[in-house]
């Protein structure tokens, strides 16, 4: 049977609508399911259903099938150290325990935004002034470091300590806009 | 911040209309809003899913301190655990709160602007969430107004961001920009055409959403559809507001043209179903909100074609605020079944345009 609304794909789902007159039956493929399925969301709710989309889509294969299946044999990945999500459990319930996650998460992130962004992976528009801030500050102190090293390659030592005592001050700056647990950064 | 609270209650939910239904923008025989939502969170802090009441304290006192003391622009602060289950589920029909914010075990606040236009909700799924809504078709005013506030936070407050992922949300759908944009369209001629089946897949395959919105549950939509970007990673604010305005506004295209063709084509069966549908709000003594809904679509798109004409569409904007059952229950002053709804409901939608009936006959004598 070919699907009620494309008329192209066989159809593979059966849609019950409630409607005034009674309930009608649809026919559709699994493409206009999902379709038809955003379409009836909640308004308040997300327009997708982030679980369902990140369950498939790493349950090992592109296409929809029973997630149990390779969901079991899929390993815990990494944990978040400040609220202990794993990386399987995020996929679970499609949601970030914290901002550390994010940096938990890194190196598959890429894949689940791809998936999520049309193909995107990065963030273009708007910065926080204060994070331009942060930002530029620490460019500026790896600047200072490696004009430091070299200063003591060539043992110019006393342009290296004042190159040491500018780089101090610049970090005690970034220590005072990046007041959130980031110390890492700073050193 | 008791009292204040106590007192801005009141007001809010006596005005029955939100500011964004009030006044008209472009498009608004169409566009019926416009909203833009900016998902933000503080630095140090776990997300809304995984953190602990102490942390939702301090993430609520942190920014409603850095707001509700600002020059002091008739904010008004509602936590939701203190608000009556009504007066909550009022908020959600304003669209002034999500449905999410109102789980009182989940320590969500709001803060909102006097006029109604700007909720900022506290502890939602992310820590803030910035909300304009705007009457008509207005993408740059509203998102001008959400980052004003986005940036006077920001200057007060340390948010997650991150260089390669921007601002980081607890969805990994809102990553990026954290914006959704959406528009709120009166689409009954595309629907009636059945055209909407065809550009609804089209629309998706350009990163946008298209979905039902408004009613009782999952009853029929009023022919009101919510256009709304789909990603927010890879793209700056413009290009999404520019993208959404596109598409925006090649709907109303060809919702008017639409329009024109079943004017010119079927011009007596139309005239039929919107004046019965006139009739059916003017005369039912019972009316569920799905048919409600309906009516209203058809009255709406009879005085958009200038075919009825004795209605204000300022009227059938308050009737759809009003149809919905907190609203009903909250003028009633009382728990309505859904059956003593629907009596209500016909009951309010007849004298509201009885009312107005009276005032257009008293105008014609003078």
């Amino acid at each position: 049977m070919l699907c009620d609304n494309c008329k192209e794909r066989p159809a593979s789902v059966i849609f019950t609508q409630e409607g005034m007159g009674g309930s009608a039956e649809r026919h559709l493929c699994e493409k206009c399911a999902f379709q038809t399925q955003m379409f009836h969301f909640d308004p308040s709710q997300e327009p997708l259903s982030i679980q369902q989309f990140l369950s498939h889509w790493f349950s090992g294969s592109e296409s929809i099938q029973p997630l149990q299946q390779s969901r079991d044999s899929m390993p815990e990945g990494p944990t978040c150290p400040d609220c202990k999500l794993t990386f399987r459990k995020f996929l679970d319930i499609g949601k970030f325990g914290c901002p550390t996650c994010y940096d938990t998460f890194r190196g598959q992130l890429p894949r689940v935004f791809s998936k999520l962004h049309n193909g995107h992976t990065t963030h273009v528009g708007k910065i926080p002034d204060s994070f331009n801030e942060r930002f530029a500050l620490k460019k500026k102190v790896e600047e200072i470091r490696s004009k430091m090293q070299e200063a003591i390659e060539m043992e110019r030592f006393e342009e290296a300590a004042a190159l040491r005592d500018e780089a101090n001050a610049l970090k005690e700056r970034l220590a005072e806009c990046g007041n959130g647990g980031e110390g890492s950064d700073v050193n | 911040m008791e009292v204040k609270a106590a007192m801005s209650i009141n007001k809010f939910m006596k005005g029955a209309v939100a500011g964004w239904m009030t006044s008209h923008g472009e498009h608004s025989d169409i566009v019926m809003s416009t909203r833009i939502r900016l998902a933000r969170n503080l630095r140090g802090f776990r997300f809304p899913i995984s953190f602990t009441a102490d942390e939702a304290k301090q993430v609520d006192s942190q920014v409603s301190a850095a707001l509700l003391t600002s020059d002091e622009k008739g904010y008004a602060y509602m936590k939701m655990a203190e608000l009556p289950g009504l007066d909550r589920q009022v908020l959600v029909e304003k669209h002034l709160v999500s449905p999410q914010l109102t789980d009182v075990k989940r320590h969500g606040a709001v803060i909102l602007s006097e006029d109604e236009t700007l909720s900022i909700m506290l502890n939602e799924e992310d820590h803030i969430r910035i909300q304009c809504i705007y009457p008509g078709f207005q993408l740059e005013n509203a998102y001008e107004q959400a980052d004003s506030v986005d940036n006077y936070l920001e200057d007060k407050l340390p948010y997650a961001f991150d260089e390669d992922f921007g601002y980081l949300t607890s969805c990994p759908s809102n990553t990026g920009t954290g914006m959704r944009a959406s528009v709120m369209m009166h689409l009954p001629a595309l629907t009636i055409t059945k055209q909407i089946e065809r550009i609804i897949p089209a629309i998706a395959r350009l990163g946008m959403i298209v979905r039902g919105s408004y009613g009782e549950g999952s009853e029929a939509p009023g022919n009101i559809y919510q256009v709304s970007n789909q990603t927010t990673l890879g793209k700056p604010e413009e290009e999404i507001l520019s993208d959404l305005k596109n598409v925006a506004l090649k709907l109303i295209a060809h919702e008017r043209r639409s329009r024109e063709i079943l004017l010119s084509k079927s011009r007596v069966a139309l005239e039929n179903k919107l004046f019965r549908s006139l009739g059916i709000i003017s005369y039912a003594r019972l009316l569920p909100s799905g048919e409600a809904a309906r009516c209203l679509s058809d009255v709406r798109l009879g005085i958009d074609l200038g075919i009825i004409e004795d209605v204000d569409m300022s009227i059938l904007n308050e009737l759809m605020i009003f149809m919905q059952p907190g609203f009903l229950q909250q003028y009633a002053e009382a728990d309505l079944t859904a059956e003593e709804r629907d009596i209500f409901r016909a009951d309010l939608f007849r004298e509201r345009l009885r009312s107005e009936q009276q005032i257009n006959e008293n105008n014609k004598e003078n």
